[in-house]
């Protein structure tokens, strides 16, 4: 079996952050559009499928890296996501692993990110995930009560989420992260802590909370339509989102992203670090994005097109794009400010031969004096209430 | 000359005239059936949708009587609002005759009065003309009587129509054959033709409609325009028969178009006398009383890279529409504009619809007002209808504003409802009379600045839509002005200042900072928004602040979809107009300027 290397994965200890800062490696990432079932709030690229398709679809990834195979980038992450990966058996996970590294550049000590579901982790799978060279396990805890999941209609119950994050910790992965999601009406403040505090005690090293997202295409979207369900207004998820940053700095995790938390700077995720950075990313699989050599594209949503076009031998990409300067300019102020690293000036400079601070002097006084944004030596950091606004900050920048 | 008549129909708002000036153009075949669109005159969107006639159009039609001659018929169109009664003037200098058309079931209406004596003035005969004796509640023997009684009209020489069904139009084409005199003049004596109105071609400059009362106009002339002492070169002229037929000439009577490569648009005075270069008239025909504007506004485009539209379409417009004055103007929160003056709120609306749609400008006009006569106390004395140039209140002796007097016609049972609305606008000696029985005319002396806001939509509210409105001018009287500011965050914002009464200043200003309130989003700050007089705050809105925009997914690599969102976003932002830190979408001052007549 071929497998990352995963004794060269940087210790908990050893406190480097050469890895997670931008590295010179690009991102790989695999969407794995199967779920055994389908959240309802989910508006992902996702199918219940059997396992025929799965086959097929492990020969379409790995059919997608030999068309990818002169794409120029070397890879030093690579993140499997979805859907639900954990679903991918044993084998399977072994064939796409293998695939990968014979047909890309993957650097040997590329770190290897895998999304899972409580239900799916057990001691023999997450050995088998271990053995592949999984370095990052992101588990969809989502809730520790069982109301929630009930809710959100997940299949795993508070215990099993809280036994998944046990198993992980014990099997020894470098970092194990917990997703939950606040924001579901009627529930209290106190409630919310008791999840972070909760995945804190069970010794999760990085957290990812999103807020509850109703999109209109999803059967949560519908029940808020039609009124069986009610959303938390904008107040309420506000001050979520300042009690999730206060909460988990108090208990020493760095929000080093709106939605990120890590216990240590090496607990960073170093695969999502390059989205807001623009390194460039291959994605394969149905509805993945990618950017290389100032370009975007995206490949088809639905699993049967994407597999139709591999098979006829042509990649399957839905469109693309080429930013302008001013375009990317924005992304990197966009993405940016999203980071508690904010929007490093000497780059910028680098990138796009512009002095931000000198052309937008009136913005950068009425920001700072509002506390939304600090300039720190060569950074302009957004502080917490500036973290909040982001798309604002962003916004409010002429170049 | 003896087979041509000018005339035109002059009438109540309603009674009929567009209806009418269809079927006599139908009639004498002036356009084909099959091409034949309701109220052909109407030419502008604007008054076909509104069904009010604004520019006057003219339309010259071939008649063959029951005489076996064939006339030339000159049609001139004329407005029936109140705010264009200028552009009546103008028209009846062109006629030697005119319709007055009454409605079978209204009977005589104050305007139908006002017009007659406006007709009067400038020796029109005049054939009374009964129109919609079709309908039910037709009552011609009451209409004849009020003719004669109100109006002093002969009412046995009334021709009686129905302009929709056609019948008795022939009876009035006669009655205009018959009893109208033809058009003096001498066709060799020197020429003076009238500029009675002009229409722009973009390939062909200026198109002058004029009435030729002595001499001949021929192409290749040289012409000089008595007014403005400008010379041009003839280069067509013709008949108005729906289309521009060009003709040899236009002699003495006659009414048609003239284009002589006239591309200044302030070359063009309406009103002025054409005569030959070489052979000129002594003297220009005698002139229009000049129409004054009594409301004013000022007008910015949207977004200020199209003031350069703006200003063309005004020169444009301002050609045949010689009523609508405008001059530069600028705002700290607008940009560059232009400060107009209008006739009333209806010109106001129609030139600003006009710059919409047949010139494509979005634009934001300021709130409307009157022109206020101040005595300083150094004994001076200034005119001022723009809050930004309205002095120091320490210097002021003394204001005056202009009053109108307004007649409102309604059924008896609102009386007490209109009297009320007339007592809150500060209306003085109102009184009323029964016009016939159950309707009533209320007569109100009033400011014009309380009808400039929502005073429409009030008297359509109260009489659930039976009440009409009429106004003619009245004189200054003294009153007690205030200049009420409206503060966004502690800043002034000009384009929203405003001259109000006293007694209204605390109303008007909550009412701004309302609807400001609604209009501006959210912003990262909370924003303060006030009204002012002086250092004193009299009204207070607050806009509480958001708190967070970021959404908090963004990751799987899909930059493009939140990108795309921003990008829109910062698009709307450029059509924001900062005031201090806050940012004010243009909607929101549309909202708080709208006049509120729709």
């Amino acid at each position: 079996m071929s497998q990352f290397n995963s004794d060269s994965v940087p210790d908990r200890e050893s406190g480097t952050e050469t890895e997670t800062e931008t590295g010179t490696g690009a991102g790989l990432y695999i969407h794995v559009p199967f779920c055994t079932s389908v959240c309802p709030y989910c508006d992902f690229a996702v199918t219940i499928a059997g396992q025929e398709r799965r086959r097929g679809w492990v020969g379409g990834v790995v059919r997608e890296a030999e068309m990818y195979s002169d794409v120029g980038l070397a890879f030093d992450t690579v993140y499997l996501g979805g859907g639900t990966p954990s679903s991918l058996d044993r084998e399977q996970l072994a064939q796409i692993v293998d695939g990968l590294s014979r047909n890309l550049d993957v650097e040997r000590q590329a770190l290897l990110f895998l999304e899972a579901n409580p239900e799916d982790v057990s001691f023999p799978n997450a050995s088998a995930w271990r053995d592949v060279g999984v370095h990052f396990v992101s588990l969809g805890v989502q809730s520790f009560d069982d109301s929630d999941l009930a809710f959100l209609g997940r299949r795993h119950s508070a215990a099993d989420a809280r036994s998944a994050v046990e198993i992980l910790r014990e099997t020894g992965f470098s970092t194990v992260s917990v997703d939950l999601i606040y924001g579901l009406d009627g529930r209290s403040e106190n409630h919310w802590r008791r999840q972070l505090d909760l995945a804190v005690d069970l010794g999760a090293d990085h957290l990812s909370c999103y807020q509850l997202t109703v999109h209109e295409e999803t059967v949560l979207g519908r029940r808020v339509a039609n009124g069986a369900v009610t959303e938390l207004g904008d107040e309420g998820l506000s001050e979520l989102f300042f009690l999730t940053h206060e909460h988990l700095a108090n208990a020493g995790f760095e929000g080093y992203e709106v939605s990120n938390f890590s216990s240590a700077p090496e607990h960073r995720s170093a695969h999502n670090q390059k989205y807001w950075d623009h390194t460039p990313y291959l994605g394969l699989g149905p509805s993945a994005h990618s950017f290389a050599g100032g370009r975007r594209w995206w490949n088809r949503r639905k699993v049967r097109l994407w597999q139709n076009a591999l098979t006829q031998g042509t990649l399957p990409v839905d469109g693309e794009e080429r930013p302008s300067r001013e375009q990317l300019l924005l992304e990197a102020l966009m993405l940016g400010f999203r980071t508690a690293a904010g929007v490093n000036l000497d780059r910028l400079h680098d990138r796009f031969a512009i002095d931000l601070l000198a052309e937008n002097e009136d913005v950068v006084d009425r920001l700072c004096a509002s506390g939304h944004i600090e300039v720190d030596g060569s950074s302009l950091r957004p502080t917490l209430a500036g973290l909040a606004i982001a798309d604002t900050l962003a916004r409010s920048f002429s170049a | 000359m003896d087979n041509v008549r000018s005339f035109c129909i002059i009438a109540h708002i309603d009674h009929g005239k567009s209806t009418l000036a269809d079927r006599l153009i139908q009639h004498c075949g002036g356009v084909a059936d099959r091409d034949f669109r309701d109220q052909i005159l109407d030419s502008m969107d604007i008054e076909r949708e509104r069904g009010i006639t604004i520019k006057s159009n003219t339309v010259t039609l071939d008649y063959t009587a029951r005489d076996g001659k064939t006339y030339k018929l000159n049609l001139i169109d004329t407005p029936g609002h109140v705010d264009f009664s200028h552009e009546v003037r103008r028209s009846l200098m062109s006629c030697e005759g005119a319709l007055l058309l009454v409605d079978a079931s209204q009977g005589v209406e104050a305007q139908t009065m006002a017009n007659l004596y406006l007709a009067l003035e400038h020796d029109l005969e005049m054939v009374p003309v009964i129109n919609k004796i079709d309908l039910p509640a037709a009552d011609v023997d009451r209409v004849k009587e009020e003719i004669e009684e109100d109006l002093g009209l002969d009412a046995d020489e009334a021709v009686l129509c129905s302009a929709k069904t056609g019948k008795g139009i022939e009876d009035v084409l006669e009655a205009i054959v018959e009893r109208l005199p033809p058009p003096e003049g001498d066709p060799s004596a020197p020429l003076q033709a009238l500029i009675f109105d002009a229409q722009y071609d973009p390939y062909r400059g200026a198109v002058l409609l004029v009435r030729v009362m002595e001499g001949t106009l021929r192409p290749r002339q040289s012409i000089l325009l008595m007014h403005s002492d400008k010379s041009f070169n003839v280069e067509e002229v013709g008949l108005l028969q729906i289309k521009k037929v060009a003709t040899k000439e236009l002699a003495a009577g006659m009414v048609g178009y003239v284009i002589a490569g006239v591309k200044a648009v302030s070359d063009i005075a309406i009103g002025d006398t054409i005569t030959d270069t070489a052979e000129p008239a002594a003297d220009p025909l005698p002139g229009y009383k000049e129409a004054k504007p009594v409301v004013f506004s000022s007008v910015y485009p949207m977004s200020t890279d199209e003031y350069t539209d703006l200003t063309k379409a005004l020169e444009k417009l301002k050609l045949n529409d010689a009523a609508l004055t405008y001059e530069k103007d600028s705002s700290v929160a607008l940009g560059f504009g232009f400060r107009c003056g209008f006739l009333g709120l209806l010109h106001l609306e129609v030139v600003q619809e006009r710059l919409r749609r047949e010139y494509d400008l979005s634009l934001i006009l300021s709130a409307p007002s009157v022109r206020y006569r101040v005595t300083l106390t150094d004994g001076k004395e200034m005119w001022v209808d723009n809050p930004s140039l309205y002095p120091d209140r320490g210097s002021i002796e003394a204001a005056e504003e202009p009053f109108i007097k307004a007649a409102v016609m309604m059924p008896e049972r609102y009386v007490g409802a209109v009297m009320e609305l007339c007592r809150e606008r500060r209306g003085e000696n109102t009184t009323f009379s029964y016009l016939a029985v159950g309707r009533v005319e209320l007569t109100s002396e009033m400011p014009l600045a309380e009808v400039l806001f929502d005073f429409y939509d009030r008297l359509k509210s109260v009489t659930q839509g039976y009440g009409s409105f009429d106004y003619e001018m009245l004189d200054y009287r003294p009153t007690d002005l205030v200049k009420v500011d409206i503060l966004v965050n502690g800043e002034a914002v000009d384009a929203l200042a405003q001259l109000v009464h006293t007694e209204k200043a605390r109303a008007r200003a909550l009412h701004y900072c309302e609807r400001l309130a609604d209009t501006i989003p959210k912003q990262q700050f909370k924003i303060a928004i006030q009204g002012a007089v002086g250092g004193d705050i009299i009204a207070r809105k607050t806009i509480n602040a958001y708190r967070k925009d970021v959404t908090a997914k963004c990751y799987g690599g899909d930059i493009s979809r939140k990108r795309k969102l921003l990008e829109k976003q910062k698009k709307g932002k450029k059509r924001m107009k900062m005031v201090g830190s806050v940012e004010i979408p243009q909607s929101a001052f549309v909202a708080v300027l709208k006049t509120d007549r729709d």
